[in-house]
């Protein structure tokens, strides 16, 4: 028995092992070439031929990736900011109002979550172009509105559900209007939750890659993801900063992901979990 | 006019007179009031481009049409030529549909496995382990493709190194973006990388939530571990499975940046598109709006069917 129990942890601590290593080797592998001196001839080796920052440096400061930088980040800020307030005020009508169609507005917002952006792109891409929306960073903005919010509506639904009502109440009864209360009641206990989606709406925002590829075509609106292809030449690539560029995509995303990780499952599957 | 009914008591029913009806308004009102800003925006940036793409479908929309301001109508002709179009069911539609069902496959088997195991973990490896795969799910689809694709790069990536120090290939002399079957192969696990987390989470969530008593019952009628998967885990996580399989054909389905962003992806070699590319490039790259919208509409009408049986799952599971 004790050599059985012995063999089963053996077994698990292998088990951890091998989920950890290829969970996070894609991720070590972009690191580790985004450092190392001569990234085309490693070869098969683990471990980088050397340190250096260079390609790091020649990304940010020679091919202006700062730049795509700062769009993106204006972009998700201004993504964030709007689809926070708007998901909000919506999440506390469906949590807190039973009125009619509420059912049919939540079963809407489930399914435009299903529509392809490939079938969206065409028309908003004609919209645009005839409006002069096209390079603009609030045109980039509107549109990431439309995906990041269903998403944000039906997480924060969840937060704002589970603020006893009573709570509420207890701010009438002491005289406070809906906004104060909503101000002083409601809006402080979903602060983590508004924390959470907006976390999530800065993921979406700086991800995506079809309509930033498609709408913005000036070089000086590139935003991070269309930025990068600039390092593919014709039928070759330089990996140390195509990988350095990488890593100043995603590594913010990582961090940001892991924080909030707890949140996410429970807001896709919208409580098809339940316990 | 209906008097109030008396009730036993003799007194009035006064309920409904309570609430004056100014009040009343405002009750009806303020869910839509609320409501109202984030209806706009999906109505003017959902249901109209969707409206339009369907409206677009039906025209020999090109690039003029939009300079002019002209519209083109021709009935359902682009509807016949895709569907008549050899291209779409010999490449198109098996890279799509195909495609899919492997990944959904191997997602499903890799996450849930990945998720039984968690759940034999104590604590503090189990939040190790989930950080870990957390890290594999945020890369995002567009850095962990060129990953994916460095890993795979013909001439000096890890994989071909690997086999060159092993004597059984040189660098150079075979490239895995130009055939079909090996580009897919990469995508798939591209995408199953990406997609497994989401599906271990979920269902580790969901085995947490069985009572840990009919495991027991189970083991005391003699089941071994494989026989209490299926008689125990499985009926009770059904609504789990049905949504996470749900969830993951409809995110596979419309892979797109996974394909794009490989050598060849964007429409150069044409043996490896699927309908998201197709629609794409025939819009962008070939200035033909009209047909991507046709193909868009396809592709959008085969996840409506998907996303209909999702809804249906996910009503009977819970009160929304």
């Amino acid at each position: 028995m004790n050599r059985q129990t012995l063999r089963g942890q053996v077994l698990k601590a292998i088990g951890v092992v091998v989920l950890i290593c290829l969970s996070l080797f894609p991720f070590y592998w972009m690191i580790s070439t985004a450092v190392d001196t001569s990234p085309l001839s490693r070869g098969a080796s683990l471990l980088p031929a050397g340190f250096t920052l260079n390609h790091f440096e020649y990304v940010l400061v020679d091919a202006g990736f700062l730049r795509y930088v700062r769009v993106s980040v204006v972009v998700a800020l201004g993504t964030v900011l709007i689809s926070g307030a708007v998901a909000l005020l919506a999440a506390v009508a469906v949590a807190r109002f039973r009125f009619r169609l509420r059912t049919q507005v939540l079963v809407m917002v489930l399914m435009v979550q299903m529509v392809p952006l490939e079938a969206l792109v065409i028309p908003l891409f004609l919209q645009a172009r005839s409006l002069q929306m096209l390079n603009s960073i609030l045109g980039l903005i509107t549109v990431y509105l439309a995906f990041s919010l269903p998403f944000a509506i039906w997480n924060l639904r969840g937060f704002v559900a589970a603020v006893p009502r009573e709570l509420e109440e207890a701010a009438y009864v002491d005289g406070a209007t809906w906004f104060r209360m909503f101000r002083s009641v409601l809006l402080p206990l979903v602060a983590p939750g508004l924390v959470a989606t907006s976390v999530f709406s800065f993921i979406t925002a700086w991800n995506e890659f079809i309509f930033a590829l498609t709408f913005m075509q000036d070089s000086s609106k590139y935003t991070v993801g269309v930025g990068l292809r600039t390092f593919f030449t014709q039928n070759s690539a330089d990996w140390g900063p195509i990988m350095a560029a990488s890593t100043i995509i995603t590594l913010p995303v990582v961090i940001f992901f892991v924080l909030v990780q707890r949140n996410l499952a429970q807001g896709i599957t919208a409580g098809a979990v339940k316990g | 006019m209906t008097q109030p009914p008396i009730r036993p008591d003799g007194a009035t029913e006064m309920v409904r007179r309570t609430v004056p009806p100014g009040r009343r308004m405002r009750r009806t009102a303020a869910p839509w009031l609320l409501l109202s800003p984030a209806l706009v925006l999906l109505a003017v940036l959902l249901l109209w481009p969707l409206i339009r793409v369907l409206n677009l479908s039906l025209q020999d929309y090109e690039l003029r049409n939009l300079l002019q301001g002209t519209n083109d109508y021709i009935g359902l002709d682009n509807y016949v030529q895709v569907l008549t179009d050899p291209f779409l069911w010999k490449t198109v539609l098996p890279n799509t549909v195909g495609f899919a069902l492997v990944c959904v496959t191997l997602t499903m088997i890799v996450g849930t496995v990945v998720a039984l195991f968690l759940n034999t973990l104590g604590a503090t490896w189990r939040v190790l382990c989930t950080t870990a795969i957390m890290v594999a799910w945020a890369v995002p689809a567009l850095t962990g493709t060129y990953i994916f694709v460095w890993l795979f790069d013909p001439q000096s990536g890890l994989v071909i190194s690997t086999l060159d120090s092993m004597g059984l290939m040189q660098p150079g002399s075979v490239n895995w973006f130009t055939n079909r079957l090996t580009f897919y192969g990469i995508a798939t696990i591209n995408v199953v990388y990406h997609g497994f987390p989401f599906i271990a989470v979920t269902v580790l969530a969901g085995l947490m939530t069985v009572p840990q008593e009919r495991y027991e019952a189970a083991a005391v009628d003699g089941a071994n571990s494989w026989r209490r998967f299926w008689n125990v885990t499985v009926p009770a996580m059904r609504p789990i499975f049905a949504v996470c399989i749900i969830l993951s054909t409809i995110w596979d389905f419309k892979v797109f940046v996974q394909i794009y962003l490989m050598p060849g992806g964007d429409g150069s070699t044409r043996e490896v598109m699927n309908l998201g590319v197709w629609s794409y490039t025939q819009s962008f790259a070939q200035g033909e709006y009209g047909m991507g919208s046709t193909i868009a509409v396809l592709l959008t009408s085969l996840l409506l069917v998907i996303s209909v049986i999702y809804i249906r799952v996910l009503m009977k599971e819970e009160e929304l």
